[in-house]
C-alpha cells in the first residue's frame, strides 16, 4: 500500500499548505504531481525532503536536452550481451589449450535477455512500491519526451526493451511521482491532463522568513529582516532575472558567518550582492537605482 | 451528476470534459472530498493547467457551485456581497450570530466557510468550549491575538459529507445545485445550516470545528484582482494592456514561419570545393530582414481611440525587431497620395510608395467605414495596385467583427485586401496569412 497520508513538510522544508494538499491528492489518486513556478521556489526540494522525512526510496531523473525514454525507463546493454555470448566460445577454446581458469559472465545468463536490461529510474521506482520518483525540469526535454511517457503514466506499466518483460504497478502501489517544470516550454496538453497540476506562488515576506528560519535557524532576526527588505525591494525593481529563494539563502549563508552587527552593515551596503543579481544588465540597473557601492549607507532600508 | 460542469468550465476557456468528472468521482471515492472547499481544491488540481487558468477557474467555480457571478473587473468581495447566495447565507448567519459584523467580516466568514477544506479541520470542538471562549475574558484574548500569531479560526459549522455514501453525496450536491439555480428564496444551502451541515443543525453554535492553516479564501480573493492569474483576452481590441500579447503574436509567427530553403549558390560553391560532390545546403529564412510599411487611417472620430495603441504597437515593434519600419497616414481611403505626418500636411505620392521593395509587409489599419462615394474607382485602383505590388499586405480593422457584414465599404475593401480584426489573435492570423504568401509573381 502506497503512502497516502497527508504530509505537511519537515523541519527542513516548509511546505505551502496548498502544495501539500495537491501532493496528497496526487498520491491518493495515483497520479503524478506536476509543479510549476519560478526558479528557486523549492519545486525539486519537495520530493527529496518528503522521501527523506518518510524514509522512502527516491529515484531522480534530471531531464536534459538529450533525454529520452530509454534512459528514463530502461535500456538493453548490447555490449555486455555480446561479450557474454562470446565467453562460452572463449572458455571452450581455453579448455582446449588446457587452461584451468575460466572467464565468468558474472552470473548473467546469455539465455536470459532480462539479465542485460539496465533499468532506469522509472523502472526501478515502478518495481518498488512506496517509492518516490522525481522527474526534474521536464521542460528541458525534447518535445517527444513527455509524449512518450503518456502510456506509462496512464496505464502504469513499462515494457522492457528486448526482453519484453512488463513492469506493472497497481494504482495502490504507484510511486509518488513529482514532475517539475520552469515553463521554458509549454508541455503537451495530453501530458498535463494526466497530472495533478500545482503552480507555486512566490512566497511573501512572512513565509520567506519562515523558510529562512528552517535553513539557517541560528541567524540573527534583525539580519534576516534587513536582508528580506533588500531582497523584496530588489524583486520590485522589475529586474530581468529577479532574485529567488535559492539566492537569498545563499546570500544569508555567507552573512551567517559574520557577527550580526557587521552583517547588517554589510547587507545594507549590499555586500556580496552578486549572490542575488545574476546578469550584467541587472547589476547596472541596481547600481543606477540604488547605488550598490561603498558610499551607499543603506539609509533607504532603515 | 454534475453533467453540466464540463460545459460551464469550458465556457470560461478551461479544459474540462468527461474525464474531469471521472477524476472528481475517483477523488470522492478516495475520501478527498468532504467539504465544499475540498471540491475547489480537487477540481483545481484537475482542471487548472497553468497560472493563467487560476483566475477563470475561480470565477467558474463561484458561478457554478455558489451561483456567484463575477463580472470582469469586479472584486470577489463585491461579487459576493451582491449575490443572492450571500444574502441568504447572511440572513441565516446573522440569526445565529449574537453580534453584528460589518461587510468585510461577513465576507471573510463566508469565504472561510466556502474554502474550508478537510485539511484545515484540526478538531471538532464542543459547544462548551466555544461557550467558554465567549466569556468576558475575551477582551484579553483579543489583545494577545493582535500581537502574536493570527487567531485560530473557529467556525461554527461545516458541511461534513463524510458520513454520507458517495451516491448520497452526489445526489445531494446535484439537488442543491439545481435548487439554487431555480429557487425563489429559502430551501437550499451549500454552506451554512440547512440540509448539509450536521453541525449546528437546528441550534445555534452548539458545536463547531476548529480550523488551522491558511484560508483558501485569501487565495481566491487575491486571484480575482491579479492579472497574473487571468489570461489576456486575445479577442479584445488592441489596447495598452494587451499590446505585448499582440507584439508577441507578430514576433512569434515570424519566427515560426522560418522555413528552410535550398540555397542553390551555396550548394554549388561548397560542392565545387568538395570536388564535385554536391550536398544540398539549406539556409533558413529566419535572417530575412523584416521590412514593414504601416498605413494608418487617423482621420475622423471613428479611428481616434485606436491610433495611439496602434502607434505604440508598431513603435515597440520597431525597437524590438523590425528596424525598417515606415508609417504613413491616410483618411478613410487612399487616393493618389499618403501622408508622412500625423496631421496630414506633407504627402508622398502613391507611385513613390509603390517604388518600395516588394519584400515590404504592408499593414493597413483602419475601420474602412466611409461614405460609399468615397470609395471611387481612383481609390480602388490605388489600393489594388498596392495589393498587387505588395503581396504581403493585410488590413487590420478595429471595428467589431459582427458589424463587418453591415458595412458596404468594409465588404468592398475585404475583397481587395485580406482583412482581420485588430486584436492579438487577429494580428496573429494576419501575420500567418502574410507568411503563406510568396513575394514572387
Amino acid at each position: 500500500m502506497a503512502e497516502t497520508s497527508h504530509w505537511t513538510g519537515s523541519d527542513k522544508y516548509l511546505c505551502d499548505p496548498a502544495l501539500a494538499q495537491a501532493f496528497h491528492m496526487a498520491r491518493s489518486l495515483g497520479m503524478p504531481l506536476l509543479i510549476e513556478g519560478e526558479p528557486g521556489t523549492g519545486k525539486t526540494e519537495l520530493p527529496i525532503h518528503y522521501a527523506k522525512d518518510r524514509g522512502l526510496d527516491l529515484e531522480v531523473y534530471p531531464v536534459g536536452s538529450k533525454s529520452n525514454v530509454e534512459q528514463f525507463v530502461a535500456r538493453f546493454d548490447h555490449v555486455k550481451y555480446l561479450r557474454d555470448s562470446q565467453i562460452e566460445i572463449l572458455n571452450a577454446q581455453r579448455e582446449e589449450k588446457g587452461l584451468a581458469s575460466k572467464l565468468t559472465t558474472g552470473n548473467r545468463n546469455p539465455e536470459l535477455l532480462k539479465d542485460y536490461v539496465v533499468k532506469g529510474p522509472a523502472a526501478i521506482a515502478y518495481s518498488k512500491p512506496n517509492s518516490v520518483l522525481l522527474i526534474d525540469e521536464i521542460d528541458k526535454a525534447p518535445r517527444e519526451f513527455p509524449n512518450d511517457l503518456l502510456y506509462a503514466l496512464s496505464h502504469r506499466k513499462f515494457i522492457m526493451p528486448e526482453s519484453g518483460e512488463v513492469i506493472e504497478v497497481s494504482e495502490e502501489d504507484m510511486p509518488a511521482i513529482v514532475i517539475t517544470s520552469n515553463r521554458e516550454q509549454e508541455l503537451p496538453t495530453a501530458f498535463k491532463g494526466r497530472c495533478i497540476y500545482h503552480y507555486i506562488d512566490f512566497p511573501d515576506q512572512e513565509v520567506m522568513a519562515k523558510i529562512i528560519e528552517k535553513h539557517h535557524p541560528r541567524l540573527d532576526e534583525k539580519v534576516v529582516r534587513v536582508a528580506l527588505d533588500v531582497f523584496y525591494h530588489l524583486r520590485r525593481l522589475g529586474l530581468e532575472r529577479a532574485p529567488t529563494t535559492r539566492e537569498i539563502l545563499n546570500w544569508l549563508k555567507y552573512m551567517g558567518e559574520i557577527a550580526p552587527k557587521e552583517a547588517v552593515k554589510k547587507i545594507e551596503g549590499l555586500h556580496g550582492i552578486g549572490a542575488l543579481i545574476k546578469t550584467q544588465g541587472d547589476m547596472e540597473r541596481v547600481n543606477r537605482l540604488i547605488g550598490a557601492d561603498e558610499n551607499f549607507g543603506g539609509s533607504r532600508f532603515n | 451528476m454534475f453533467s453540466s460542469l464540463p460545459e460551464k468550465f469550458r465556457s470560461h476557456g478551461l479544459k474540462a470534459d468527461v474525464r474531469t468528472l471521472l477524476l472528481l468521482r475517483k477523488a470522492m471515492q478516495k475520501g478527498l472530498v468532504k467539504t465544499l472547499g475540498d471540491i475547489y481544491n480537487v477540481l483545481k488540481g484537475i482542471i487548472v493547467k497553468g497560472p493563467t487558468d487560476l483566475g477563470p477557474f475561480t470565477k467558474a467555480y463561484y458561478e457554478y457551485f455558489l451561483q456567484v457571478p463575477i463580472q470582469p473587473g469586479q472584486t470577489l468581495q463585491d461579487a459576493i456581497l451582491r449575490s443572492e447566495t450571500f444574502a441568504q447565507w447572511k440572513t441565516q448567519f446573522l440569526d445565529e450570530a449574537d453580534r453584528d459584523l460589518n461587510d468585510e467580516e461577513l465576507v471573510n466568514t463566508f469565504l472561510d466557510q466556502v474554502h474550508l477544506t478537510s485539511y484545515d479541520i484540526k478538531e471538532v470542538v464542543s459547544g462548551k468550549e466555544i461557550w467558554d471562549k465567549d466569556n468576558p475574558d475575551q477582551e484579553d484574548k483579543d489583545a494577545v491575538d493582535q500581537e502574536g500569531q493570527p487567531a485560530e479560526r473557529v467556525l461554527d459549522k461545516m458541511a461534513d459529507y463524510s458520513e454520507l455514501s458517495l451516491e448520497e453525496l452526489l445526489e445531494r450536491m446535484e439537488k442543491v445545485r439545481q435548487q439554487q439555480k431555480t429557487q425563489h428564496g429559502g430551501g437550499s444551502h451549500w454552506i451554512g445550516t440547512g440540509g448539509i451541515s450536521p453541525y449546528g443543525h437546528g441550534g445555534a453554535a452548539k458545536n463547531g470545528i476548529r480550523v488551522g492553516g491558511q484560508g483558501g479564501g485569501k487565495m481566491a480573493r487575491k486571484v480575482m484582482g491579479d492579472k497574473n492569474y487571468f489570461p489576456i483576452d486575445r479577442d479584445a481590441l488592441l489596447n495598452d494592456n494587451n499590446i505585448d500579447a499582440a507584439l508577441a503574436s507578430i514576433k512569434g509567427v515570424i519566427e515560426e514561419s522560418a522555413i528552410e530553403k535550398l540555397d542553390v549558390p551555396e550548394t554549388i560553391k561548397s560542392g565545387l570545393k568538395r570536388g564535385g560532390l554536391f550536398i544540398p545546403e539549406m539556409s533558413s529564412e529566419k535572417n530575412e530582414e523584416l521590412k514593414v510599411i504601416v498605413l494608418i487611417d487617423n482621420g475622423g472620430y471613428s479611428m481616434a481611440p485606436y491610433v495611439r495603441s496602434v502607434q505604440n504597437l508598431f513603435r515597440k515593434m520597431k525597437t524590438r525587431f523590425a528596424h525598417d519600419l515606415e508609417v504613413y497616414y491616410f483618411h478613410n481611403t487612399i487616393y493618389n497620395h499618403v501622408y508622412t505626418d500625423e496631421r496630414r500636411t506633407k504627402s508622398i505620392s502613391i507611385e513613390k510608395l509603390l517604388a518600395h521593395d516588394k519584400a515590404y509587409r504592408v499593414f493597413f489599419i483602419g475601420d474602412a467605414a466611409m461614405a460609399p462615394y468615397e470609395l471611387n474607382s481612383l481609390s480602388i485602383e490605388s489600393i489594388k495596385s498596392l495589393a498587387h505590388k505588395f503581396k504581403k499586405a493585410v488590413w487590420l480593422n478595429p471595428e467589431p467583427l459582427k458589424y463587418w457584414p453591415h458595412t458596404y465599404t468594409i465588404q468592398v475593401m475585404k475583397q481587395l485586401i485580406p482583412m482581420f480584426p485588430l486584436t492579438p489573435s487577429g494580428i496573429e492570423r494576419a501575420v500567418r496569412a502574410m507568411n503563406t504568401k510568396s513575394i514572387e509573381g
